[in-house]
């Protein structure tokens, strides 16, 4: 049976599934709770959570347990396929949960004002909690199938945060592209997952990655299998992070309300993709390979982003951009090795990035106070001569930054077109072949447009 | 790679015959027509109120909002249901909607459209029920899933009701009774065929006279008896509800039948003008979206003040240049929609194309023949209003930028925003629909192809007919009567009267009961308190009378004329009942430049149409220099370690390190900030008390040596004493306050700062330019303590009591802190004095919080007042709050007169309260036109920019705030890439009730009259009804209304006003907006906050007065 602390761990993670099921029941069920009901939901729950999380980590720390497990029991069990529900807290969900609890009281207690009188009050709690559970989930992980539940709804929650104010054309644009981005990358962990019950016959990683505490550990995957599930791990973590070239979707993500731009975006959500990285440390240093292309993506995301961020010219693009550009480095840490260095890096990052979201509508005050505090402005650089003429090179790379590497525009033409050609030549296969068997001409549906999918 | 020949000269039609120039002029002239609509909203820092449709104030108001909704596609008025509701709870009453319906209709109101029903009865059944409409499939499901065809309508009235059932059977029965047919004999034989033929056989008949009557069509309506009397049986045994049915089915088929009868054509929408439209509604695609977010990436970076830390390369060779420059470079952007860009952009760069040549080539590629620039130029400026709008304000008040633009930008936008279209039309044009024929005959081809959006079938016309004929009382046996031409009226009279027109009258009437009920305040006030002909002192001689001298008030406070002000003047009427208070714009006459210790810049402190001619700088004392020097140096310092962490922290390796090294104690201030707003607050406030010296001095007068700046603007160092005088006089006078001086005058200015508001320059003080008014009365208050100044005003009869002192003041509305300025100069013998008039104005500080909070849902309605202030400080430091203040949302009347007309009633925050003397005035009234002159265009643009944001929040207002992402420093977009956003955000404006501005003046309705007759803008917006006039007469309680005729003498409804104890009795435990009451006599206000908690215990019930 449970012990105490099994019960501890249990509440951490039910804490935030408790408040997603209520809230999420209550819709379903068109019983729409007030407000304030909702804020006393979330602030219970939350404090519930928090509780015991301290609580747990005063255990772990004090009792130096480096590691607990909490088994929910195997699900199913077939001859080659074991489903087995597992959390994991270690060194590096312990920080990660902390950092998220924290992040979702602040930007809840946030929100809780912000969204005030809103039409969609509820529904962005809705969201919010899921999003929360899918942090823990993801975060708390102990099996790859595990984890990809949690993956799944922290993308569903974000793709429908971004498209909240969804009376407008542009926002359910928008949300519809990053969902789509997401579905993409998750196929990558998807198939990561099934490889890795192919090759080594389980999810668990007690033996994927070994049973030694976070940051050692050793995987039993030879050196192909490695540097084939690392390169998926790194697929799904570039869509999730949004690195090169999936980084056109973070701009975008900015159509919804700013706490949930603050948590997502500039917090948890980017971050997943390192977070991920850092959970699946030993099959990334298993292989030369990997590491090295993780390194490479991270150094081309963090050049991409730092380029594209100096000319954008309004406040959430350009945090947006910044975020990315630490994510790009932390990516590169992980790729050298250095994790302790990488999550200390990104939970730093993750505190300033959120207050700088939710402090961006203050742009225009904080500006004048810091002009008076200074005592100069700070668009000199505008007038001074160094900018007077600009080389060609550098006229090239401002257009390269202020559309945003291309990175959207060679995502359609070269993946999404091409895509849908190959759809298109099977449609009309088929048609040719019933039409021929049926031996009758059938009414051809209307073919969907092309900019209905991709964009521009 | 396809040919590009589509967007390229190659193709150009036949050069144009006519000269190039002329041309160019026509081209100019449609952008100048253009230029008028987009919005006047400048850079947000400073927001500045101002009619939406500044542009339309020469048309009457109601034309220009139907006007403006055809060409913005935005809302006149508020919805019908809206209006429904407020009917519904009282606010807009039967005989509003009567009043202003005979009003509207005159003569024309007793005409009769269909006996019995007048025009008048129809147009009043049509505003007071709502009168659905939908499409034929949305018929189909109503007939299906609804009783909308089976029932008579719920609401109908009870005598419509009864007479369309009763006529129904009438003639029901006179059809089946033996004299005129044998129907009941035959029914048992069930022969359909002979019934239908009696019915048909009566229409023969009627089709030899000359005219058709509805009846020969209603086939259906026999065979629907038919049916019916095979489910009933014979018509005896038919129950009510068979009878309802067949009443209804059979009123349906004859409105049916009449509406295709009249052959009425309805008006066609006229054709599409941009491409853009014809294309979107043929393919699903929209050519806006491939051409908006690159045209909003540049024009943002163009007019950027300073934010992204790259500039745009070129920008100074202006914008169609630099967007060459930057687009024609090769290696560019793969999208397919622009191939072949470049190359074009190169071309125009390199064979120096100007953009006026460059327009010329485009509307010549797109084929757009040059009568229909303007309204296609217009409509392709308005696609992307915002930013057009902006970069046009840019060009004209570059003075109100820290960066402005060249002149002649927005042809260069409209330039390269017509060179993107061309691309993007052609790029879907070809791809969608194959269309391979040159771009000038793109909108032909789709004008052919178009089907306009459906227009009303007849089903659907009908079925409006169908429901204002149950509102009014038509039977089907009345209908069937009808001939064609009458039927025509029936229809054109219906369709006459649109739901735009509708919202007009409900609108009025909604306006109506508003107006009513201030002059009925206002007239009830009169007679309650004692300011009656009898105890009023003649005028001209009032203002000497020794007898006021004698009952000296115990202080005076000048305010702003906000109408936020009212409550905080009422408040401090009512703890200190000897107090007198006045209204005048904020700035106080005084006009300046003003750059405060620790400034960076001197802003201008007065009304936006002003340009003051002096600068004024606060200086720290002299025994404070040095350590002032020191802690600018410790906020230098501090500055720069703050702005250097933000900027690192946006950057790569540096970024890493901050993040590193220090990113983990961001938490502290993101909880602390978050979590206890309040807290936060008072250290902040603390610590900026110890950033910034307090001891200060205002360097106000002109000396020979500081007066250098002058250069060649004409701009002063301060004021002389004549100036001094001349502001102080100017004031007093027209305040009316020319003697029995106070010991101590306050003149408190007013302003707001919130935190995570992008628009909180638009809650500071209007009379400002949207600026602080502190520093405007401080200076007022140095001025009038000044000597010398008092002897200049005594030989221009303008006696000062010696005993007199003036303190100025500043009241943060959003907060509801006051501060007094200079208290160190402050005269001994008067200190005692200072100290209770501040006892009493802290007090009145915290009622007024209270009574702000009513209206904060957040806000519990049981708060103290001393919880309640500090929930207004909470709000005004907290993040998350988007509604830091309501700000003007109250805003509804303006009254220019004495206080004594207004004192003693509770007015909800809603006048604008200008203090004027009737008494005092010359016989040319000089003093009340210079108060109009200045007082009428704030307050209107206040007032219709808060309509306008109100009535369409998305359409002219900004929306909700909380997708807002502030760019380029100058506005605010949704999301990444919007239009820029101009008008009021929601949270600003959802409790306004848009009504527009009643200005009330005390003053016989000849006098103003005249003034009307020599100001032309104020009388340009009375007889356009931009605003509603009145007088009050100075001696009576006369109301005259200003209309087309002149002015009308107004009756009084209902004088009767609720009186209460206090404020606090009439606003306690409601929320919503409130009607006028008179506070009692001298208020025993502690008591009542001590029983404050006891809500069962009410000092007054008196609920009884607005419904």
């Amino acid at each position: 049976m449970f012990d105490l602390t099994d019960w501890i761990c249990l509440l951490v993670a039910g804490a935030p599934t408790g408040l997603f099921l209520w809230l999420g029941l209550c819709s379903l069920l068109d019983r729409v709770p007030s407000e304030r009901a909702m804020a006393t939901a979330v602030r219970v729950a939350l404090g519930c959570g928090s509780v015991a999380l301290l609580t747990l980590a005063v255990v772990m720390w004090s009792g130096s347990m480096p590691r607990l497990t909490l088994a929910l029991g195997h699900w199913l069990s077939l001859p080659h396929y074991d489903f087995t529900v597992k959390l994991l807290f270690d060194w590096l969900a312990m920080p990660f949960i902390l950092l998220a609890y924290m992040l979702c009281i602040t930007v809840g207690a946030f929100a809780l004002r912000y969204m005030h009188r809103e039409p969609g009050y509820n529904r962005f709690f809705v969201m919010y909690a899921m999003f929360m559970v899918g942090v823990m989930i993801t975060a708390l992980a102990g099996t790859i199938e595990v984890l990809f539940a949690g993956w799944e709804l922290v993308g569903l929650s974000s793709a429908l945060l971004v498209s909240f104010f969804h009376e407008r054309a542009a926002p359910v644009y928008n949300g519809l592209r990053i969902w789509s981005v997401y579905r993409a990358s998750d196929a990558a962990l998807l198939v990561a997952a099934v490889l890795l019950h192919h090759w080594s016959g389980t999810g668990d990683f007690d033996v994927l990655l070994g049973r030694q505490p976070w940051p050692h550990g050793h995987t039993p995957l030879t050196d192909v299998h490695a540097t084939i599930v690392g390169l998926l791990f790194l697929v799904a973590a570039a869509g999730k992070s949004g690195l090169v070239p999936f980084s056109g979707w973070l701009p975008r993500a900015m159509e919804g309300p700013t706490p949930s731009s603050a948590v997502f975006y500039g917090a948890l959500s980017i971050h997943l993709g390192a977070f991920l990285l850092l959970r699946a440390g030993p099959i990334v240093q298993r292989s030369p390979w990997v590491a090295a292309a993780v390194m490479l993506l991270g150094l081309l995301t963090a050049v991409h982003a730092m380029l594209t961020g100096r000319a954008q010219t309004d406040i959430k693009s350009a945090l947006a951009y910044a975020s990315l550009t630490q994510v790009g480095i932390i990516v590169v840490e992980i790729g050298l090795g250095l994790r302790w260095v990488a999550l200390v890096h990104l939970i730093g990052h993750v505190c300033v990035r959120t207050l700088q979201f939710l402090r961006a509508p203050s742009l225009l005050h904080d500006r004048h106070q810091l002009e008076n505090a200074l005592g100069t402005h700070l668009h000199d650089h505008l007038d001074s001569p160094r900018h007077a003429r600009v080389s060609p090179v550098n006229a090239w790379l401002y257009r390269l930054a202020l559309e945003r590497g291309y990175l959207d525009a060679c995502l359609t033409l070269y993946v999404v077109e091409p895509l849908l050609n190959v759809f298109r030549c099977c449609d009309r296969l088929e048609r040719y072949w019933t039409t021929f068997l049926s031996g009758r001409r059938q009414h051809r549906a209307r073919d969907i447009a092309p900019t209905e999918i991709d964009t521009v | 790679m396809e040919s590009t020949n589509y967007q390229s000269l190659s193709t150009l039609p036949q050069p144009s015959e006519k000269p190039i120039d002329v041309r160019e002029k026509s081209l100019h002239r449609a952008v100048e027509n253009a230029v008028h609509l987009l919005p006047a909203q400048g850079p947000i820092g400073v927001f500045v109120h101002h009619n939406t449709l500044h542009a339309l104030e020469h048309l009457s108001f109601h034309d220009a909002v139907q006007y403006a909704a055809r060409l913005y596609g935005c809302e006149p008025y508020l919805t019908k249901e809206w209006y429904g509701d407020e009917y519904a709870r009282g606010r807009i009453r039967k005989r509003d909607l009567v009043s202003v319906i005979q009003e509207d209709l005159a003569d024309a109101a007793d005409e009769t459209v269909v006996l019995p029903t007048t025009r008048f009865d129809l147009r009043l059944a049509m505003v007071c029920f709502p009168i659905p409409t939908a499409p034929s499939v949305e018929l189909r499901w109503f007939a299906a899933n609804t009783d909308a065809f089976r029932r008579l309508r719920a609401d109908a009235p009870d005598e419509a009701r009864r007479r369309i059932l009763g006529n129904t059977r009438q003639w029901v029965e006179a059809i089946c009774t033996p004299p005129t047919s044998s129907f009941t004999e035959r029914t048992g034989s069930g022969q359909r065929a002979s019934s239908r033929s009696s019915l048909t056989r009566k229409s023969a008949k009627c089709e030899k006279r000359p005219e058709r009557r509805v009846l020969s069509n209603v086939k259906a309506v026999s065979e629907l008896l038919e049916r019916l009397r095979k489910e009933y049986g014979t018509l005896d045994r038919w129950t009510g509800t068979a009878w309802e049915t067949f009443t209804v089915r059979a009123l349906w088929e004859v409105c049916r039948a009449g509406v295709r009868l009249s052959k009425l054509k309805e008006t066609r929408p006229p054709a599409r003008v941009r491409h853009r439209d014809l294309l979107l509604e043929a393919t699903g695609e929209d050519s806006d979206m491939l051409v908006h977010p690159l045209l909003i990436r540049f024009c943002a970076a163009f007019v950027d003040q300073g934010f992204s830390y790259r500039p745009l390369p070129d920008r100074e060779l202006g914008f169609f240049r630099a967007f060459c420059r930057l687009y024609g470079q090769k290696g560019g952007p793969p999208d397919a929609w622009r191939r072949g860009l470049s190359a074009e952009l190169r071309r125009l760069d390199e064979g120096h194309v100007t953009p006026v040549q460059s327009l010329l080539e485009s509307l010549d590629v797109l084929g757009v023949p040059q009568v229909e620039w303007d309204s296609f130029i217009a409509a392709t400026l308005l696609a992307m209003r915002g930013w057009a709008g902006m970069v046009h304000q840019l060009e004209i008040r570059g003075d109100r930028a820290a960066i402005a633009v060249p002149q002649g930008s927005l042809l260069d936008l409209l330039a390269v925003q017509l060179i993107l279209e061309r691309f993007a039309l052609a790029y879907i044009a070809r791809r969608s629909l194959d269309f391979r024929e040159p771009l000038s005959r793109l909108r032909r081809v789709m004008r052919a192809a178009w089907t306009p959006p459906a227009v009303r079938t007849p089903d659907e016309r009908a079925f409006t007919v169908f429901q204002v004929a149950q509102l009014v009382g038509w039977s089907a046996a009345k209908l069937s009567q009808l001939t064609r031409d009458e039927w025509a009226t029936l229809v054109r009279e219906i369709e006459g009267f649109p739901e735009g027109e509708q919202r007009r009258i409900l609108h009025l009437a909604y306006e109506r009961r508003f107006r009513i009920q201030v002059f009925d305040a206002l007239m009830a006030n009169y007679h309650d308190t004692g300011v009656s002909p009898a105890t009023l002192p003649s005028l001209r001689s009032m203002s000497s009378t020794p007898q006021r001298q004698r009952t000296a008030r115990r202080f005076q406070a000048i305010f702003c004329i906000d109408e936020r002000e009212e409550s905080i003047r009422r408040h401090l009427e009512e703890v200190e009942p000897g107090v007198e208070t006045f209204g005048v714009a904020g700035f106080f006459g005084v006009a300046m430049y003003y750059r405060g210790v620790g400034d960076l810049h001197a802003v201008p402190l007065c009304p936006v149409v002003m340009k003051p001619q002096h600068l004024v700088e606060e200086e720290v004392i002299e025994a404070e220099r040095e350590v002032h020097r020191w802690r600018m140096e410790v906020r230098r310092a501090l500055g720069h370690v703050t702005h250097g962490l933000h900027v690192s922290s946006r950057m790569g390796l540096l970024g890493a390190l901050v993040a590193v090294a220090l990113g983990v104690f961001a938490a502290l201030p993101l909880v602390t900030r978050v979590l206890f707003p309040w807290l936060t607050s008072r250290v902040r406030r603390v610590a900026g008390r110890f950033m910034l010296s307090q001891h200060t001095r205002l360097r106000l007068e002109r000396s020979f040596y500081t007066d250098a700046c002058g250069d060649d603007n004409l701009l002063h160092h301060g004021f002389t004493v004549d100036e001094m005088a001349g502001i102080v006089e100017r004031l007093l006078r027209d305040i009316g306050l020319t003697g029995r001086f106070s010991r101590v005058v306050f003149i408190i200015g007013h302003g707001s700062s919130s935190l995570n508001n992008p628009h909180e320059s638009a809650h500071d003080c209007g009379a400002c330019g949207g600026g602080h008014g502190g520093p405007n009365a401080r200076a007022f208050a140095l001025m009038a303590n000044d000597p010398r100044v008092r002897a200049q005003l005594k030989t221009r009869g303008l006696d000062i009591s010696a005993e007199t002192i003036f303190v100025g003041a500043y009241h943060n509305s959003c907060d509801d802190a006051l501060e007094l300025f200079d208290q160190d100069l402050v005269w001994d013998t008067h200190m005692e004095d200072i100290l209770a008039a501040r006892r009493a104005l802290t007090e009145a500080c915290q009622r007024n919080a209270h009574e702000r909070c009513r209206r904060f849902e957040t806000a519990p309605l049981d708060l103290s007042p001393e919880a309640a202030q500090r929930h207004v400080e909470a709000r005004a430091e907290d993040l998350a709050q988007t509604r830091p203040e309501y700000g003007h949302a109250t805003n509804a009347v303006c009254v220019v007169g004495r206080r004594e007309r207004t004192r003693g009633l509770f007015l909800d925050r809603r006048v604008f309260l200008v203090s004027y003397d009737p008494a005092t005035d010359d016989a040319t009234s000089t003093v009340l036109a210079r108060i109009l002159q200045a007082v009428t265009p704030v307050c209107t643009g206040i007032n219709l920019e808060y309509y306008f944001s109100r009535v369409d929040p998305t359409g002219y207002g900004c929306g909700t705030k909380l997708p807002h992402n502030i760019t380029a420093l100058l506005g605010v977009m949704d999301g990444h890439a919007s239009d820029l956003r101009t008008g009021l955000p929601w949270q600003m404006v959802e409790i306004h009730e848009p009504v527009r501005l009643l200005m009330i003046v005390e003053s016989p309705p000849h006098v103003l009259h005249g003034i009307l007759q020599r100001n032309d803008a104020l009388r340009r917006l009375c007889d356009h009804q931009w605003m509603q006039l009145a007088t009050l007469s100075p001696q009576s309680d006369d109301i005259s209304v200003y209309t087309r005729n002149g002015f009308a003498r107004y009756e009084p409804e209902s004088p009767q006003l609720p009186v209460v104890m206090a404020s606090i009795d009439w606003y306690r435990n409601r929320r919503e907006h409130l009607g006028f009451a008179r506070i009692g006599c001298k208020a025993n206000i502690d008591r009542i906050f001590q029983t404050h908690h006891n809500r069962e215990e009410r000092v007054f019930n008196t609920f009884t007065y607005n419904v």
